[in-house]
């Protein structure tokens, strides 16, 4: 087991965190290429600074509690800052931040870790009630809605078993090994999913510069169709 | 209509209650080969145009979280999952998604899936035209899906079909193709004759002759109003010019006969015609030498100018005003002053989405508004934040569909109005001034909508003239003998 173990600490995790630093580049490599290509000089005309503030509103979304989202949107908000917090400064996994990326970040102390890693997991079973209950949500759910949010739960219950044998009724290295492999198997889907916003969450927020629209396209479009003589 | 393969995979379809239909005219209904026709008009756009980074973006991170249903006042009015911004733009990310990319290509090859069909067309033509385009989901969805965009390309490609409310087409042939070039089809005789006919009700109230001028060359501003205004709001006009009057700007501007429509209903419906009305307006920019382009009170017609005249004018680009920030620098100016004694009843202000969504024009008619309102109220949520008058996206000049505008798309505007308990609702936009005036109607508020300038005519100090107690009183006397 303590071979699965390291292969999954160590080949595994560098591949799959490269998968996922490849997939989400290809991905605003693939958006930046196309917007400098396609927009060219109407770059300029974009209101940028709304575009930015905008975006920067939804650091701190407190103007965006509307009336029949508070309760979602902030369980929805603090699951986004547990997600983060805790894989990125949990102590443990500072090493392997450092080993592979050879950068130092901060770290959590261990009780902050576990109670943070708690309040996501209870912040995924809200997020998970949510779309099974409610009859709006449930309507627009798609079955990957109900499976990412399973995918994401996974690591942190497990990661939070390995770190507290006294909750942890399996042996540890299994409990370990399931954190791992559900870690990577996260790594690997992000590029593939709605996860990918976290490289597209700009690139989704830049409609001001998609309303640019281009100059004589409707033109050839029109002709495309309908020939040179095209009639409204 | 609800069968299984009509509705993308995010929707249970059994969740979904039928809900009653709006139908709109259409010149010639399409009734065959509608999804081999979708597909090669959407190719078209996708090969010319470059809306594909947008879409291919949203297909990815769409989080459906639902937080646009909430904020669109469609969905709040029906309950009904059909009327949810995302569940409406869906329809056409799968359809891009199936047909336009890989992944979707090798997905439907494995799994089946998402199939573009005639109900889902259906689908389209209904929901693209229950939307109106205000774009309130669009500040309240976390990812930043602008439904409003989506809802216009879905409905560019149904109008390359042959699917666009008549009312619409209509207008803008005539706009474009006909002998007019405006949406009313006022001819350029009518128009003089309606200016004399305005001069002639201005020296008679306001006790100045003002001749408007007509084509005058190398002016500053060049005039443009939602040319329905000429004949249905004749306050309105008379208000614009008794500022430019006022403020001793008189010989600074001018309207011109070759084109004076500001309407562009091809922002809401086509990127081919939207740029196409732009130029026609910069042409006549051009001949008349003017240096600015000064947009009346109508939402829609200023935000296709403010923001397609720098995309589609080329090198000849102008500055883009709205009448109101206009006025507003006048008073700031000291150029014209409103008496605060005139306007004695409780008055609240609709913000247009065209011009507010953007925070383009807030805090100006705001600004102007208390400096002669003594009761100004504003309803809630405002600015930014407002809902819909429910007549957008052009959905006002579609008739056939007026029970919806008032019984679904107009009800919570409806409401908003009759919680602040005014007398008068200001809408500086000639759609949300009919959408308002039918909606006060149709619910019974007692309360009239006009215009701000509407409003400042009867407010304005106008050098030379009768001032405006006088004006106040001879009105009182005139209902009075009426």
């Amino acid at each position: 087991m303590e071979q699965w173990i390291n292969f999954a600490k160590g080949p595994l995790f560098a591949l799959t965190f490269m998968i996922m630093v490849l997939g989400l580049l290809r991905l605003v490599v693939i958006q930046v290429y196309s917007i400098l290509t396609g927009k060219g000089r109407r770059l300029q005309n974009a209101p940028w600074r709304k575009i930015f503030s905008e975006a920067a509103s939804w650091v701190v979304p407190v103007r965006h509690l509307i009336p029949g989202t508070k309760i979602f949107s902030t369980v929805s908000y603090l699951f986004h800052v547990g997600v983060l917090a805790v894989p990125l400064f949990l102590a443990d996994h500072i090493a392997l931040w450092e080993d592979f990326l050879k950068i130092n970040l901060p770290e959590l102390n261990y009780g902050l870790a576990d109670f943070l890693t708690l309040f996501t997991i209870a912040c995924i079973f809200i997020l998970l009630g949510f779309r099974i209950f409610s009859p709006r949500l449930r309507s627009m759910s798609r079955l990957s809605d109900y499976a990412l949010l399973f995918a994401i739960l996974i690591p942190f219950i497990s990661g939070y078993a390995a770190h507290n044998p006294r909750y942890n009724p399996f042996p540890w290295d299994a409990m370990m090994l399931i954190h791992l492999l559900s870690a990577e198997l996260l790594f690997v889907i992000i590029p593939f999913t709605k996860l990918a916003h976290i490289v597209l969450f700009f690139f989704d927020r830049i409609s001001g510069l998609h309303w640019q629209l281009r100059p004589g396209s409707g033109d050839k479009v029109a002709e495309a169709l309908y020939g040179k003589e095209a009639r409204v | 209509m609800n069968g299984k393969a009509a509705v993308p995979a995010a929707v249970d379809p059994t969740s979904i209650p039928a809900e009653k239909k709006y139908p709109y005219y259409i010149e010639r209904p399409v009734t065959h080969n509608r999804v081999e026709r979708f597909l090669e008009a959407f190719a078209a756009i996708l090969k010319y145009s470059d809306y594909k980074p947008l879409l291919d973006s949203y297909c990815t991170s769409s989080a459906k979280c639902n937080r646009c249903a909430v904020a669109c006042p469609i969905f709040l009015a029906t309950g009904n999952p059909r009327d949810i911004p995302c569940y409406r733009t869906n329809l056409l990310l799968e359809t891009y998604k199936r047909y336009f990319t890989i992944v979707g290509w090798l997905k439907s090859r494995l799994t089946g899936g998402f199939e573009l069909t005639e109900e889902i067309i259906d689908d389209m033509l209904d929901g693209f035209y229950r939307c109106t385009a205000c774009r309130r989901c669009t500040r309240e969805c976390p990812m930043g899906v602008d439904h409003g965009l989506i809802t216009h390309l879905g409905r560019y490609i149904l109008s390359l079909i042959g699917i666009v409310p008549k009312a619409l087409q209509v207008s803008v042939r005539e706009q474009l193709e006909g002998e007019t070039h405006n949406t009313s089809k006022v001819p350029r005789a009518a128009l003089l004759n309606t200016l004399e006919f305005l001069s002639e009700e201005m020296e008679e109230n306001l006790g100045v002759k003002m001749e408007f001028p007509v084509d005058r060359p190398d002016r500053d501003f060049v005039f443009f109003c939602a040319v329905s205004d000429y004949l249905l709001e004749p306050d309105t006009l008379m208000g614009n010019a008794a500022v430019l009057y006022a403020s001793g700007d008189w010989d600074r501007w001018t309207i011109g006969t070759g084109n004076y429509d500001g309407i562009n209903y091809g922002l809401f419906y086509s990127d081919w015609h939207l740029e196409r009305i732009i130029k026609q307006l910069v042409g006549e920019v051009t001949r008349l030498n003017g240096r600015r382009i000064l947009i009346g009170e109508c939402g829609h017609a200023s935000r296709s100018a403010h923001d397609f005249v720098p995309v589609f004018a080329g090198g000849e680009t102008y500055p883009v005003i709205n009448f109101m920030e206009y006025t507003l620098d006048c008073i700031r100016k000291g150029k014209i002053t409103l008496d605060s004694d005139i306007i004695d009843k409780r008055v609240t202000y609709h913000d247009p989405c065209n011009i507010a969504r953007s925070g383009w024009i807030v805090d100006q008619p705001r600004e102007i508004i208390r400096t002669f309102v003594k009761d100004f109220v504003d309803m809630k949520p405002s600015g930014r934040d407002n809902f819909c008058c429910g007549g957008g996206g052009g959905l006002v000049s579609v008739d056939e569909i007026h029970d919806f505008r008032m019984s679904i798309a107009g009800k919570i505007k409806a409401e908003q109005l009759r919680q602040t308990g005014a007398e008068i609702c200001i809408a500086p936009c000639a759609n949300c001034k009919k959408q308002l005036k039918e909606l006060v109607e149709y619910y019974e508020i007692p309360c009239r909508v006009m215009g701000l300038h509407d409003l400042i005519l009867k407010a304005i100090h106008i050098p030379g003239g009768k001032s405006p107690r006088a004006r106040k009183e001879e009105a009182a006397l005139f209902e009075t003998n009426a």
